[in-house]
């Protein structure tokens, strides 16, 4: 027994995805947290735990207590997680089961969300080159983005495996289809192969379209005892597995591709569940750039390591096929504002309550991916609440 | 323009890497107590935890690790005439990798395993740093 198997994620929600000028972080943040609130049948009286990550586009310390301010509330915690991707809303996970086991929390909302478009025009976003840690011995080089870090993984992995840019577009393609199906996506025009071959180089070998989108957004969800959730009546999803693994921090200190964290973390995460990739009715994989999700689907055990490419091109992203991925759209597609998107669809799924991309009886269901560039890399299991 | 980001050169644990850089002398820390060369420069061996440390002068020859061309200034203007750059993994002939800049790349034949050998781009205010160049094959 783990303290994890006595959670529910019992609401989920997310503001209009996009270009929202003059709308703070925060501001988007507390509209999604309250929502979710009304969405698992709880009020504002019920919460007495906040949760939250103020994200990287407009960072803010102690993001946590200014959340529970600017909602009214005076919980017993209030704490902020900072893992990178989707670890970061796992900790939160981590940390809810551990507070609600202890007695310290009942009902707790977590709260992430960006205005990367709007900080941006603002003047007032963050420093380059103080994400990843290269203050040093990266950022005099001009290596200042995400984007091109993940260029490098890439590039290794055309190199030793063959891999190639139309693989990628296969993705980006991918991704946007699923966006199609999304009303609340950011991005729901398809795409051709042909469009993402003509999109301009921005860090080589990733393409305008290899790259996950800039958006306003907030997102939020609502973690409460299986208990309390069976007694609200709300469908809900449980844990069933959950496993993470740290590798290094800097671009340059990586290990290689078959080194890096992503296999094992899903593989302790599977393991806890007593499952395999095989159970998975579909997966949600932190989508940085479409490399991501080749590197991901290995990790999984989707396909075989430096399988990825053609993985992708054969269609098996694609929903109707045994495992899809991304169903909402991705941050390719769907929207970026730090990836909880991916946690918040997987809940859907299991909740029932995906719409057209809904995958029919679906039990189990995976978020993967990595924070800072596949330095931190974790993988949530969950299952349909009985 | 705000300028290019700097190193701190001013930290004691990475300041005599700058030092040798200004020199046009790549060296690194070597762990007295268990041999290991490593990078970045830190006061402490990542790997045994030992402070007896050693500075190393390295050969200065390496191959290309992985590469990007960067081709878009991000953020502000501070890269704009310098694009499109090539950043670079080294993995250097002692081990260690490290990134830098691959100084006047053929971007026809640039592959990953391509030898290079260090040189230096001095910089403003007695900063130098390490960068690359293929060697021709």
């Amino acid at each position: 027994m783990s303290v994890l198997d006595g959670i529910a994620i019992v609401g989920v929600a997310e503001t209009a995805i996009g270009k929202l000028p003059g709308r703070s972080a925060i501001s988007l943040q507390a509209e999604a947290g309250a929502a979710a609130v009304a969405a698992a049948g709880l009020t504002k009286a019920d919460i007495d735990g906040v949760f939250s990550f103020s994200g990287y586009s407009q960072a803010m310390m102690l993001h946590a207590g200014r959340v529970a301010e600017h909602l009214g509330l005076r919980p017993e915690l209030a704490v902020v997680t900072d893992v990178g991707g989707p670890g970061t809303h796992h900790a939160a996970l981590l940390n809810v089961a551990a507070a609600i086991d202890a007695g310290m929390c009942t009902a707790a909302l977590c709260t992430y969300g960006e205005n990367g478009i709007s900080i941006r025009r603002s003047g007032r976003g963050r420093a380059p080159g103080t994400l990843t840690g290269g203050e040093d011995f990266e950022a005099p080089y001009g290596q200042i983005a995400m984007i091109s870090g993940y260029a490098l993984f890439a590039q290794r992995h055309m190199h030793l495996y063959g891999t190639t840019s139309e693989q990628l577009g296969a993705v980006a393609v991918t991704s946007r289809h699923h966006a199609s199906l999304n009303d609340n996506a950011h991005k729901r025009d398809p795409i051709t192969l042909a469009d993402h071959q003509a999109s301009p180089m921005i860090s080589s070998p990733l393409r305008r379209l290899d790259c996950s989108l800039i958006s306003d957004a907030g997102g939020a969800f609502v973690v409460t005892s299986i208990d309390r959730a069976r007694s609200l009546g709300v469908p809900y999803a449980r844990i069933l597995g959950y496993g993470s693994a740290v590798t290094h921090h800097i671009g340059s200190q990586a290990p290689d591709l078959h080194e890096l964290g992503g296999p094992v973390s899903a593989e302790r995460a599977f393991e806890r569940a007593g499952l395999t990739v095989a159970d998975a009715d579909a997966v949600y994989i932190h989508d940085a750039c479409t490399f991501s999700v080749v590197a991901g689907v290995e990790a999984l055990g989707l396909c075989g390591e430096g399988e990825g490419g053609p993985y992708a091109e054969s269609g098996a992203l694609a929903l109707g096929s045994d495992c899809p991925v991304n169903l909402h759209g991705g941050m390719l597609s769907h929207g970026h504002a730090g990836g909880v998107f991916h946690l918040l669809d997987a809940v859907r799924q299991l909740q029932g309550s995906a719409g057209r991309r809904q995958v029919n009886g679906a039990e189990v269901v995976v978020a993967h991916g990595n924070g800072g560039v596949f330095s931190t890399f974790s993988t949530m299991v969950l299952g349909r609440g009985q | 323009m705000t300028g290019k980001p700097r190193p701190d050169l001013n930290d004691t644990a990475t300041a005599p890497y700058w030092e040798a850089a200004a020199r046009h002398e790549l060296v690194l820390p070597r762990c007295d107590a268990c041999g290991l060369v490593f990078f970045p420069p830190r006061e402490l061996c990542p790997g045994c935890w030992s402070r007896e440390l050693s500075w190393q002068t390295m050969g200065g020859g390496g191959t290309v690790w992985t590469f990007t061309e960067v081709h878009v200034a991000f953020y502000d203007d501070t890269w704009a005439d310098d694009v499109p750059y090539v950043v670079a993994v080294i993995e250097l002939d002692e081990a260690p990798r490290l990134l830098a800049n691959l100084v006047e790349p053929d971007m026809d034949r640039l592959a990953i395993g391509d030898r290079v050998e260090a040189t230096f781009e001095d910089r403003p205010e007695g900063l130098s740093l390490p960068m690359f160049q293929v060697v021709p094959s």
